[in-house]
């Protein structure tokens, strides 16, 4: 018998292959490009570079696994990680699909769906890029329209504004205390919301926290009766 | 090394356009449509093992294929950005693998700072590729070594209560805090929006090493927000109440059509 945990289980071991492997990838491209051309990186150029950008990304990817994996699950988390564009495609597209087909979180039915969900985005996506890419010359012109540029500036808006739709209906109680302090951010500090959506993301996810967990304490959440 | 002699006489434009930089692309490709289908597949075993109905399969995939297409397309437009200082292959892999736009401008900036794509060197575009693949591997290795111990001490606790405990509430909770983050960054760019002026794919640094930046400061996006929800308002309410059932999985993406097109009508008008 196929039990939940020995599934999890088996994720695990396979989702840490998959980074190890899709690591092992990314890794070969630079390297590649050194040992093909026979020029190295300049050491004087790389490591203060890499240092700088990974003052930002090692708080941010680890902050990014403790807030999303949750969303995602097991083998979504493993896969989304090696794919990544994260908040603006992957966790919409799991929330989104748990939503049609009325999983909970942490549930096993839901450990399938954000599984198929995060895999048939990144399928759609590397398959555009690939298409993309082939009809790079007819498509150019297109894309960089300037009649079209708005359009796709704001694709994230979009997708936020039909996305939170469902959810501000589903759970109107739960609301006005995250919605007023992102407002709010964004009307005082408009420049660090801005450059900083990352961090204001998990701010929006600890206040919406505190406030669902104080309206639950008070039996105002849902189907609960005060 | 006769390969790479043969090869160091190409120049920095001819390496970003070479063959075999399209071969890595393409194998990297291979790499996650492979990996993808794996767990895709893993995942459908789960589903009939589970007993979980094939239409609820059906939906998760179609849903997510259809949500999916015009984002990748944003983020194809990355590719075409960047292709202007990186070529077109290594573009396409940074935004294959775990790269987002922002990032991986902001690697190419800070690698090789002032570079155009005339002054460039090899030896620039061999480093820029070294620190955009290397300063992104955190998140993955955070998630290799502590995932697994994280999900069990915190998330099982979380959800083990089932319908009845907090946890049927807390990952709602945490993805309104992420939508009403994204509604305060549209807020915020109605009083200010700063973007750092991009030449040839690659963020422009002044003679301090500061960034450029230019406030193009808007409503646009809060009008498009608006706009996609009032849309997504409406055809919730075709499936809902008219029973509209085909319009479900379609529903959402038909919406982010909805606030795209207003923006570029708002473009026309002269409103960016």
């Amino acid at each position: 018998m196929n039990t939940t945990s020995s599934y999890n289980d088996r994720m695990h071991r396979n989702g840490r292959i998959f980074i190890v492997l899709g690591f092992s990838v990314m890794i070969a491209v630079p390297l590649t490009m050194w040992f093909v051309t026979g020029v190295a990186p300049d050491p004087a150029l790389f490591f203060p570079a890499f240092l700088t950008l990974s003052a930002l990304q090692l708080p941010g990817g680890i902050i990014e696994v403790i807030t999303y994996s949750p969303m995602l699950g097991t083998g979504a988390t493993y896969l989304a990680f090696i794919t990544g564009n994260l908040s603006n495609l992957k966790i919409p597209c799991a929330m989104n699909a748990r939503e049609l087909c009325g999983t909970d979180i942490g549930s096993p039915e839901n450990e399938v769906v954000a599984t198929l969900a995060v895999s048939a985005s990144t399928i759609t996506t590397t398959l555009v890029m690939t298409l993309g890419v082939v009809l790079l010359i007819p498509l150019t012109p297109l894309l960089n329209a300037p009649v079209l540029q708005p359009a796709f500036n704001w694709v994230v808006s979009a997708l936020f504004g039909a996305l939170g739709y469902k959810y501000f209906r589903s759970n109107p109680k739960m609301i006005p205390a995250p919605l007023l302090s992102m407002i709010l951010l964004g009307l005082l500090v408009p420049k660090f919301l801005v450059g900083n959506l990352a961090i204001c993301i998990v701010l929006g996810a600890i206040v919406s926290t505190v406030a669902a967990k104080i309206l639950f304490d008070k039996h105002w959440l849902g189907g609960q009766r005060p | 090394m006769l390969w790479s002699q043969g090869i160091s006489l190409a120049t920095v434009g001819e390496i970003k356009e070479s063959w075999w930089m399209y071969a890595l692309a393409a194998f990297v490709t291979v790499f996650i449509i492979g990996g993808s289908l794996y767990f895709a597949i893993k995942a459908y075993r789960q589903s009939r093992e589970l007993g979980m109905p094939k239409e609820m399969v059906r939906k998760a995939v179609v849903s997510s294929v259809s949500f999916s297409v015009l984002p990748s397309v944003g983020i194809f437009i990355g590719v075409i950005t960047m292709s202007g200082l990186l070529g077109i292959p290594l573009p396409w892999i940074r935004l294959s693998v775990v790269g987002a736009l922002h990032y991986e401008l902001m690697a190419a900036s800070v690698a090789a700072e002032g570079i155009t794509v005339t002054t460039m060197t090899t030896q620039n575009l061999v480093t820029i590729a070294f620190v955009m693949t290397f300063s992104i591997l955190w998140g993955g290795l955070f998630a290799v070594f502590f995932l697994k111990r994280y999900q069990k001490k915190v998330l099982d606790k979380a959800t083990a209560e089932g319908n009845k405990g907090f946890g049927k509430y807390l990952f709602d909770a945490v993805f309104i805090g992420m939508i009403c983050a994204y509604v305060g960054d549209a807020v915020a760019k109605i009083v200010r929006y700063d973007t750092r002026v991009v030449v040839d794919g690659a963020y422009v640094l002044d003679e301090f090493g500061q960034y450029i930046v230019e406030d193009h400061k808007t409503f646009v996006p809060m009008i498009v927000l608006l706009s996609s929800m009032a849309a997504m308002a409406g055809f919730d309410w075709l499936v809902r109440k008219k029973g509209v059932k085909w319009l479900e999985n379609f529903s959402l993406a038909l919406s982010m059509i909805f606030g795209m097109i207003v923006a570029v009508v708002l473009g026309l008008g002269g409103i960016l």
